[in-house]
């Protein structure tokens, strides 16, 4: 190794899988060498000292060029992977916050905030429970913090019992010195009263007692509990915590409006960002669900209604869920035959579950580029990837979709240096985000035996399609093409605006361009039978290395 | 079981490795407010020992202003003669309990000045299945006990802790794929924790309880089965006269599989000892520094999952991407079962022991 390394490792440490990358410096620019994603009870090690191996078996010259060599000799890998200089990032292990108010109302906003910062989050109010319930529910020792919060000022309804909160909270703190304490608005005035209950000084107290701002101050309200609620969190190499930057990074060098999408093992995240405007940096939205992670810890009845709604085999209920929790308990077995489209069923409806949890950010123009990650796509086919993105993400519009094959993002994020950062993302954009291809949804189409015709140009030649309301059209597009896609529809229709005639370019990818002509917001069968059938024959033309 | 192998298989560190046996964990015992603890940190107990004393029916009682010392503090007993201190502020008709002339609780919160516990009747006694040292008691939360001996741990339980004498039963063939019918349980089973194998059902749960049974091993509990035996559980806590303590240990999964041959080798071994089932962490607990326990064969794989769910054979080395039913395209390794030519099979349905 030189002391100017010519190699370095990207390491994703997930809570199911563990992603190594090697990334070389080649001809003056950063490119992704290889990757290799395992499950998270393989060592990290064992991953890249593989790794190392095939890329020095499979390119001995560009093992030499990236400085994979050992004094000339033969590589030897397990050396290697010790010396490479490791860019790492780290998922944060699950926590679990008891949001706590006296009242419906003020309880809320606060666990709104701790719902959208990655924590997995429980609530219980005073009004109408047992005090020793809420004692139990505080002892809990699943608990990792208690966010107590109240108005500030706070409500009338809540005024009159806000003492008898602090009491209670008081005398739970004092058997539990690891519980970590947040008391958010008013709450903030019975400190004094948690600290004299704790019976020992902060300072040797394992837990903090920690002063928050009110979940309605700020802006937007609730932005400066976020904050806190996510340094709380903690996870210095968190990606998911880094997840703001990197989106930030890639709408500025994509110059694209950007949104980041990810299902993992125990969270899910979408993150928003458009270009930076005047020489000013770009800005992201960022939204942690823990609640929509891949599956819950114990899969409820809710969450089998959720993914059998997805399921394109028949299962009945009972043996879903013993599946379900076989996933979760190991989540990568299994995959072979029908395992891996159950799992992007559970990413369906885990998507679902963020979508349904971040109206704000549904609510912004539809991104030019949408791109996936996680563990939850680690093994389904980019078409499929492509077609589940679309089923759950119907915002009118054309959005090209990426997938972050490598978990290469979440390593870039957490490089402290922005300048760093953006550097290394434009020397690997291309090869760090795998193209899907284009989706055009168009909303308002009416039924009938044609909606209208559509014209591809691309290099190759063109090529038209009749456009069947109610269905999925494809068109081959491969990877690196760009084409103009001229839609003439029969009705005006929502297409970033209303008209009957658009243009629209499209970029290629695994799965083409996909024109999805379906319901938006997508309707689909009550009766179980008919809603597989109809989603079976939609992933039929996706599914491409489907084996029969 | 494959023969074993002195050199580690190249590629054999892709496969998840899972151990077998560990020390003997620090084993939490949950308490709730109101429930009073027997022992205090640092004290040395043997194997059913009383640990604990937990409320059937706790409720909050309200105290009077003069009712405690200035220097009280949540989670301290307190203990009266003087009724006329305590007004019910929760469920009506809760009552103070105590022994002789005293009645008492644990104070719980204060509030205006006045105290309220957590106090009531019926305590049931809950017992330590394991010798050890208690490690930290906090009243309402729980007692940490830290077990002596070593563990094999399992991926749920359910129940309470129990310890018995480890049967693996005589009629049932091979233990590892066995199902327990509730008709072949008797009361000879008594005071046995039973290794059932692959597959048990609800009904021969509530029924090896109702025989004495003091827990079951299976490799694989469905979750309709898992449902069915927590409701009936919950049924019996709510009983007047409970059973005594039955726990159910888990070691896969959901689906029906043969317990592992590592773990049933060592299951084996413990035939016939006392041995005892923790819940939080889910595992087999025994203290017999005696027992020597052989280490799987270096390569010895188990597919976990798939096609070949539940066979087991050795490692040859890794197979880069395969294509596999279903079409995916999935990082492989060559195992041989059997004795047959190596087969590939997705490294992530594979694990080993150690």
């Amino acid at each position: 190794m030189t002391a100017d390394p010519r190699a370095f490792l990207a390491v994703d440490v997930g809570g199911a899988t563990s992603s190594v990358a090697i990334i070389g410096r080649i001809a003056h620019r950063w490119r992704l060498v290889g990757s290799l994603a395992m499950p998270a009870s393989t060592p990290v090690d064992a991953i890249a000292v593989e790794l190392i191996r095939r890329v020095a078996a499979s390119d001995p010259g560009l093992a030499v060029a990236i400085g994979l060599t050992d004094g000339g000799r033969p590589v030897d890998a397990e050396t290697m992977a010790a010396e490479l200089p490791r860019l790492l990032g780290r998922s944060a292990p699950r926590r679990a916050l008891l949001a706590l108010a006296v009242s419906a109302r003020a309880l809320g906003p606060i666990a709104d905030a701790a719902r959208k910062t990655g924590w997995r989050t429980s609530t219980a109010q005073l009004d109408g429970t047992d005090p020793l319930k809420l004692t139990n529910r505080i002892l809990d020792p699943s608990v990792d913090v208690l966010l107590v919060g109240a108005g500030d000022p706070p409500g009338a309804d809540e005024r009159r019992r806000l003492s008898e909160l602090a009491g209670i909270v008081a005398g739970a703190v004092a058997r539990r010195p690891d519980l970590t304490v947040l008391l958010a608005g008013a709450m903030a005035d019975h400190l004094g009263r948690l600290e004299a209950s704790s019976g020992v000084r902060p300072a040797n107290r394992p837990g903090e007692l920690l002063l928050a701002p009110a979940a309605t101050t700020g802006d937007p309200p609730g932005a400066p509990l976020r904050e806190l609620l996510d340094e709380v969190r903690g996870g210095a190499d968190d990606p998911r915590r880094a997840a703001g930057r990197i989106t930030s990074a890639l709408a500025d060098v994509l110059d694209r409006r950007v949104e980041v999408i990810e299902i993992g093992f125990d969270g899910g995240l979408r993150a928003t960002a458009s270009p930076g405007i005047g020489g000013e940096e770009s800005q992201a939205i960022v939204s942690i669900a823990a609640d929509a992670a891949l599956l819950p810890p114990d899969p409820d009845d809710a969450t089998v209604d959720r993914v059998l709604a997805w399921m394109t085999t028949p299962i009945d209920r009972h043996r879903l869920r013993d599946r379900l929790r076989e996933l979760r308990l190991w989540p990568w077995s299994g995959i072979a035959g029908d395992g891996a489209r159950l799992r992007l069923a559970a990413a369906r409806a885990a998507m679902a579950i963020l979508v349904d949890a971040t109206p704000e950010q549904s609510a912004l123009p539809t991104p030019d580029v949408v791109v996936v990650s996680g563990g939850a796509f680690a093994v389904a086919p980019g078409p499929a990837i492509a077609l589940a993105v679309a089923d759950v993400l119907r915002r009118p519009g054309a959005t090209s979709i990426a997938y972050d094959h490598a978990r290469v993002l979440g390593a870039l994020g957490v490089i402290p240096d922005a300048s760093e950062r953006r550097q290394a993302l434009i020397d690997l954009v291309d090869d760090v985000l795998t193209p899907l291809g284009t989706v055009v949804i168009p909303a308002g189409i009416r039924a009938g035996t044609s909606a209208g015709r559509l014209t591809v140009h691309a290099e190759t030649g063109s090529s038209e399609t009749e456009l069947v309301p109610g269905a999925l059209e494809v068109v081959d597009l491969p990877p690196g093409d760009v084409a103009t896609a001229e839609f003439s529809f029969r009705d005006t229709v929502r297409l970033g605006s209303r008209g009957r005639r658009f243009a629209v370019d499209v970029s290629g990818g695994l799965g083409g361009l996909l024109v999805d002509l379906r319901d938006v917001p997508l309707r689909l069968p009550d009766r179980l039978d008919r809603r597989r059938e109809l989603l079976d024959a939609w992933q039929e033309s996706l599914w491409l290395t489907r084996d029969r | 079981m494959s023969a074993p192998v002195d050199v580690a298989p190249p590629g054999i560190e892709l496969v998840g490795r899972r151990p077998i046996l560990g020390d003997a964990p620090e084993i939490l015992f949950r308490l709730a407010p109101g429930d009073r603890s027997l022992v205090s940190a640092g004290e040395a107990i043997v194997a059913g020992t009383t640990i604990a004393e937990r409320l059937r029916d706790a409720a909050v009682v309200g105290l009077g202003a003069a009712a405690t010392p200035d220097d009280a503090r949540a989670g301290d007993r307190w203990t009266t003669s003087d009724r006329s201190a305590a007004r019910v502020i929760g469920r009506s008709g809760a009552r103070l309990r105590g022994g002789g002339d005293a009645e008492g609780g644990e104070l719980l919160y204060e509030h205006d000045g006045r105290w309220a516990i957590a106090a009531g009747e019926h305590p049931e006694p809950v017992d330590c299945p394991v010798t050890g040292v208690v490690r930290d008691v906090r009243p309402g939360v729980g007692i940490r006990v830290r077990a002596q001996g070593r563990a094999l741990y399992g991926v749920e339980a359910l129940g309470d802790p129990a310890s018995g004498r480890l049967s693996l039963g005589t009629d049932r063939g091979d233990q590892r794929h066995g199902r327990l019918r509730p008709t072949s349980l008797d009361v000879g089973l008594a005071g046995t924790i039973l290794v059932i194998g692959s597959r048990v059902d609800a009904e021969a749960l509530t029924r090896a309880r109702a025989m004495g049974v003091r827990g079951v091993i299976v490799s694989g509990l469905a979750g309709k089965e898992r449902r069915d035996y927590l409701a009936s559980e919950s049924r019996q806590r709510a009983a007047l006269h409970r059973l005594p303590p039955f726990g159910v240990l888990v070691l896969d999964g959901a689906v029906r599989r043969p317990i592992a041959g590592p773990i049933a080798a060592v299951l084996e071994t413990l035939s016939g000892l006392t041995v005892a089932i923790t819940i939080d962490p889910p595992a087999i607990v025994f203290d017999h520094p005696e027992l020597a326990i052989q280490p799987a064969a270096e390569g010895h794989v188990r597919v976990r999952a798939g096609e070949h769910a539940g066979a087991e054979g050795r490692w040859a080395g890794p197979a880069g991407v395969r294509r596999f039913a279903g079409g995916t395209d999935l990082e492989a390794g060559w195992v041989v079962l059997d004795g047959e030519a190596p087969i590939p099979i997705p490294i992530a349905d594979l694990e080993r022991f150690g």
